[in-house]
């Protein structure tokens, strides 16, 4: 088949290509600015004031709340730190069960479109009903692993399982596994199915063993979808509040506070607005940070 | 043969033993949905229902409004996902295949958007709504989760495009098509997993999103599944357990059978005939 | 070479795409299915986070009755809830779209609303509903500074009363309820054994430890707060306190760490501890899940450190508060006086009986609500709890002669109490713990 020049106009253009371009991007854009441009702007403005959050007025304070939340009274730093704890543990076990359990839902598998609902359920369940139950699991009288245990003759007294570190962040970081790694499946399964038959033929002619084929064929192939999830998986983890907050509620102490829970704190407990919007926008700057440091990573590798 | 055949069928046993074990959570969920109240919390515990009881479900559909909840959690997630795959699609087409001043800004925007935590929106959301006229609206439900969803379908989608080679759209331009036509008969079917990931992730946002809907509608007549079943069952003070498990049942097969739905868009493989030689 | 458009492929393709298309059409269809009744004039909107179906049920009676008597004007309930709240509130009032009536909220949060401006004084409604009915002092809880009622009152609940199983002390040899600590700390002692704890003490970082804790400080005979509201945490009885705390955790359960309200409740109803520490909800939660051990509930105010210091209950008293910005004053006024209406009033009540508890004379003795099979078999423990409650207090108002304490709330949200007590329960020395904790309160209440 001979090459032909990509760019020709069909024979009548309605709207020609520099409009349309930027037309079909209008919409997304129109939203994205209008949603989330003004609130950015608004936090922005309220964190160089002292906000009561009740009436939502407050004098001018310019650089006290960022003074404030990072000086050795503010609970930034030790806040990112449980924070980043947090991300990169669920992160890693999001990605681990989640390309594994795509891997295996590829294969033929009795009743696999059921296999694959049960998979993908606990992304489909809400974070509430979801942390509700998983406390109800690890509860000392009515728990099943408790009982488990106890039955099993690993252990005589029930374990704490929320209220005690390493478990409290153990538990976090594994419920919060649970609960998003069918995200991960969905795109790697999606993009596994355009994956053609006829790599893997090769690779197994050339002798590939199935680790082989996987780092050879699989991983490559999966790479830019992998890259989109670990960005947006790792964001989201980042600010993930609902889940650590109705499951440990940041204890012990604060071993499991992570920042999101700060600024929910800060905002509706404490009623400090401007300090909250403070951390809300430190949190911005490391995630900032993170994905500029991904994309040289990424851009440094290609 | 046999040896491998006995390897598949091991294979198989071990992935559905990992399957059940990360379904415990959901399984309890569903059993303890059929127990009557009194078994609860009977030490030692059961795991199945001694008694099988659909009280708790006959409760929450005759006397709460809990239909009404469905009922708007349906239109919301619909309407959203309609919209999130439509803006979403012809943006990322948009992304991929043009070339104009402040592309790579746009799409850098839309991530930024996710940079930011969504509890210090709030506030300024509900007040936007609120000058909008929308407050207490399931517009402004839709408005907002479109919004959440929008960057996630358009890297998705930008990606999915991006592997679709541009000698197709090339050739149906030949036969005559348009670029609009190009781009529904040729890039949206090839691209049609991603399409499908999108919905399926918008649907399931804006079906289990809580603290939005909290703030944003308050009246019970608009609530959505999230806080109407939340308010009603779950308080500092008192979990309605039955009622709940059961509650999370019903929520759940919804999205169970959207994704019975989809999947096998999902699993459709690259299309046969589509480019060979 | 040919494209086949994949969307157009074979008959099942087709039939997805209808029913798809047919679901979506008719569920966008539903909205314009109309429902319901033409709206009044006038409508008034209830928030409260107490919305239990049972409940939902008896505010419906009330308001179905009060629109009888006015034919113009509706009423809308709509639940909110404990945890969200705050934030339900911030966005309501920036936007002033205010509901026009408010209840069960703690006299705390009601207090501090009003300290801001938000509220209108709710004089004039005590005054609708009478003063004489209310209970003596019972809305004294809810002066402001500027001597108005920031609210009034709508129940009272005794929070932490001490219930115990009559069945396990008579096994463990213990005839009387524990009155002091060294009596409950070696009650619970002998009535722990095997797969039964002695006490469902919160130890996590949560805002019933904190708030239980309080109580604890005030039954070792001391306070957080001096009357005039200087900090008073760094004394002896708050050690005292601590002490008898951090004694006590062997006799709760291990996942006690991070027990809440719920999980304390379900410790006690299902039997899995000897003893519990809650209000009246314990009544209606042992009835519908763990009756067998209905007949062996007793309670009274929780142990003090010894005989010679009274008992001090929580009571979060839930309020009934009205904002200012609310639209229809007089009408608002006028349901929030209905809502004490007796007929309504009792069934109301007795949605949860035994926890939300009359703060009119004469309801507890009355018929109606002697009808309930709960607060006839157990109208001693009731009676126990309102007096329990009717002396109560909180950390927004410790004492009558207390002023009331504007950031209680926050204070109670900072965790401050809470990571006081798990620092010192998990062995930090106790000393630095308090000057924490204290240092953090100061600067909450320099605002």
């Amino acid at each position: 088949m001979t090459a032909r020049p990509l760019l020709r106009p069909a024979a009548r253009a309605p709207i020609s290509d520099a409009l349309l371009g930027p037309l079909l991007i209008a919409p997304a854009v129109l939203i994205l600015c209008a949603v989330i441009v003004y609130p950015l702007l608004a936090t922005a403005w309220l964190s160089l004031f002292a906000i009561d959050t009740r009436t939502m007025e407050g004098g001018w304070v310019g650089l006290a709340n960022f003074a404030a939340m990072l000086g050795p009274d503010g609970r930034f730093f030790g806040a990112l730190g449980v924070t980043l704890v947090w991300t990169a543990g669920t992160l890693t076990l999001q990605l681990a069960l989640g390309i594994g359990i795509a891997l295996l839902l590829h294969q033929p598998l009795w009743f696999r479109s059921l296999a694959r609902g049960l998979a993908l359920f606990p992304y489909l369940v809400s974070t509430v009903v979801a942390v509700l139950v998983w406390r109800w699991l690890f509860n000392d009288f009515f728990g099943l692993f408790n009982r488990a245990l106890i039955g099993l003759d690993v252990i005589s007294r029930p374990v704490d399982w929320l209220g005690q570190m390493p478990n409290a962040m153990a538990s976090t970081i594994v419920v919060g596994a649970w609960k998003f790694f069918p995200f991960v499946v969905i795109a790697v399964l999606a993009r596994l199915q355009t994956i053609p038959d006829s790599l893997y033929e090769a690779a197994r002619l050339d002798g590939a063993g199935a680790w082989g084929r996987f780092r050879d064929v699989t991983l490559p192939q999966l790479a830019d979808v992998l890259g989109i999830v670990i960005l947006l998986r790792a964001i989201w983890d980042f600010k993930e509040f609902d889940l650590i907050f109705l499951l440990t509620g940041g204890g012990p102490v604060d071993a499991t506070r992570t920042l999101p829970l700060v600024v929910y704190q800060e905002a509706f407990g404490l009623n400090r607005m401007g300090l909250a919007s403070a951390h809300a926008l430190g949190m911005m700057v490391v995630m900032t940070v993170m994905f500029v440091a991904y994309r040289l990573l990424t851009k440094a590798r290609t | 043969m046999k040896r491998s055949a006995i390897l598949g069928a091991m294979r198989q046993v071990s992935t559905w033993m990992l399957i059940l074990a990360l379904a415990t959570p959901l399984l309890w969920m569903a059993l303890t949905s059929f127990k009557p109240e009194s078994e609860l919390f009977a030490i030692p515990i059961s795991i199945l229902p001694e008694e099988w009881t659909i009280e708790a479900y006959r409760l929450l559909i005759e006397e709460t409004a809990f239909l009404t909840y469905f009922r708007n959690s349906v239109v919301v997630a619909a309407a959203t996902t309609m919209l999130v795959v439509v803006v979403g699609a012809l943006g990322a087409y948009s992304l991929v295949r043009f070339r104009y001043p402040g592309r790579e800004w746009i799409a850098g925007l839309a991530l930024v958007s996710y940079l930011l935590p969504s509890l210090v929106l709030i506030v300024p959301i509900y007040l936007m709504m609120v000058a909008a006229g929308l407050a207490n609206t399931l517009a402004s439900l839709v408005i907002a989760y479109t919004s959440f969803a929008l960057p996630y379908s358009l890297w998705l989608l930008r990606s999915f495009m991006a592997g679709v080679p541009e000698e197709l759209e090339a050739a149906a331009m030949i036969d005559g098509a348009s670029r609009m036509g190009a781009f529904v008969d040729v890039v949206l079917p090839q691209a049609l997993p991603g399409i499908i990931s999108t919905a399926l992730f918008t649907f399931i946002l804006a079906w289990n999103e809580y603290l939005f809907a909290l703030v944003l509608v308050n009246a019970d007549a608009q609530r959505p599944l999230t806080t109407g079943v939340m308010t009603m069952l779950v308080s500092g003070f008192n979990v309605e357990w039955s009622l709940l498990m059961a509650a999370s049942v019903m929520m759940s097969v919804p999205l169970i059978l959207v994704l019975a739905f989809l999947q096998s868009y999902l699993v459709r493989g690259f299309g046969a005939g589509a480019v060979k030689g | 070479m040919t494209v086949e458009p994949i969307l157009s492929g074979g008959t099942r393709g087709q039939t997805r795409r209808a029913v798809l298309a047919g679901g979506l059409a008719a569920a966008a269809a539903l909205p314009l299915a109309g429902c319901g009744e033409a709206p009044r004039p006038i409508t008034l909107r209830w928030w409260s986070p107490q919305a239990a179906p049972e409940q939902v049920r008896a505010y419906r009676a009330q308001i179905r009755a009060f629109e009888k008597k006015h034919p113009n004007i509706g009423v809308e309930f709509e639940p909110t809830s404990d945890e969200g709240y705050p934030a339900q509130f911030a966005a309501a009032f920036a936007a002033g779209q205010v509901p026009n009536i408010v209840t069960h909220l703690p006299s705390f949060a009601a207090q501090g609303y009003y300290a801001k401006g938000l509220l209108a004084p709710m004089d004039a409604v005590a005054d609708a509903v009478g003063i004489a009915r209310f209970l003596p002092g019972i809305n004294d809880v809810y002066r402001a500074p500027d001597g108005s009622l920031a609210a009034i009152g709508i129940g009272g609940t005794a929070v932490d009363m001490l219930w115990v199983r009559s069945d396990l002390m008579a096994e463990a040899g213990i005839e009387t309820i524990p009155r002091t600590w060294d009596a409950l700390r070696d009650a619970c002692r002998r009535m722990q054994r095997g797969a039964v704890y002695g006490a469902p003490l919160p130890y996590g970082n949560n805002s019933m430890t904190s708030l239980v804790f309080v109580s604890f400080i005030h039954r070792a005979g001391g306070q957080v707060f001096t009357p005039s509201l200087e900090l008073a945490l760094d004394s002896e009885p708050t050690y005292h306190a601590l002490d008898f705390y951090r004694s006590m955790r062997e006799l709760c359960p291990p996942g006690a760490s991070s027990f809440g309200w719920a999980d304390s409740l379900n410790a006690f109803v299902s039997g899995g501890t000897a003893t519990g520490i809650y209000g009246g909800r314990v009544l209606a939660n042992v009835a519908r899940q763990n009756p067998r051990i209905a007949e062996t509930l007793r309670c009274a105010a929780y142990p003090t450190m010894d005989a010679t210091i009274p008992a001090w209950t929580f009571n979060d008293f839930p309020s009934l508060f009205i904002p200012k910005r609310a639209s229809h004053p007089a009408e608002t006024r006028a349901f929030a006086a209905f809502l004490y209406d007796p007929e309504g009033y009792v069934r109301q009540l007795l949605a949860a009986p035994g926890h939300v508890l009359p703060v009119l004379r004469g309801v507890a003795e009355s018929d109606a609500y002697r009808s309930n099979p709960l607060t006839v078999s157990f109208a001693s423990e009731i009676e126990t709890m309102t007096a329990a409650a009717a002396r109560g207090h909180n950390l927004g108002w410790e004492s009558p002669a207390h002023r009331p304490n504007l950031k209680a709330g926050e204070i109670i949200a900072s965790n401050a109490i809470a990571e006081l007590v798990q620092r010192v329960v998990a062995g930090e020395p106790a000393k630095a713990a308090v000057g924490r904790a204290a240092s953090a309160i100061e600067r909450i209440m320099r605002g």
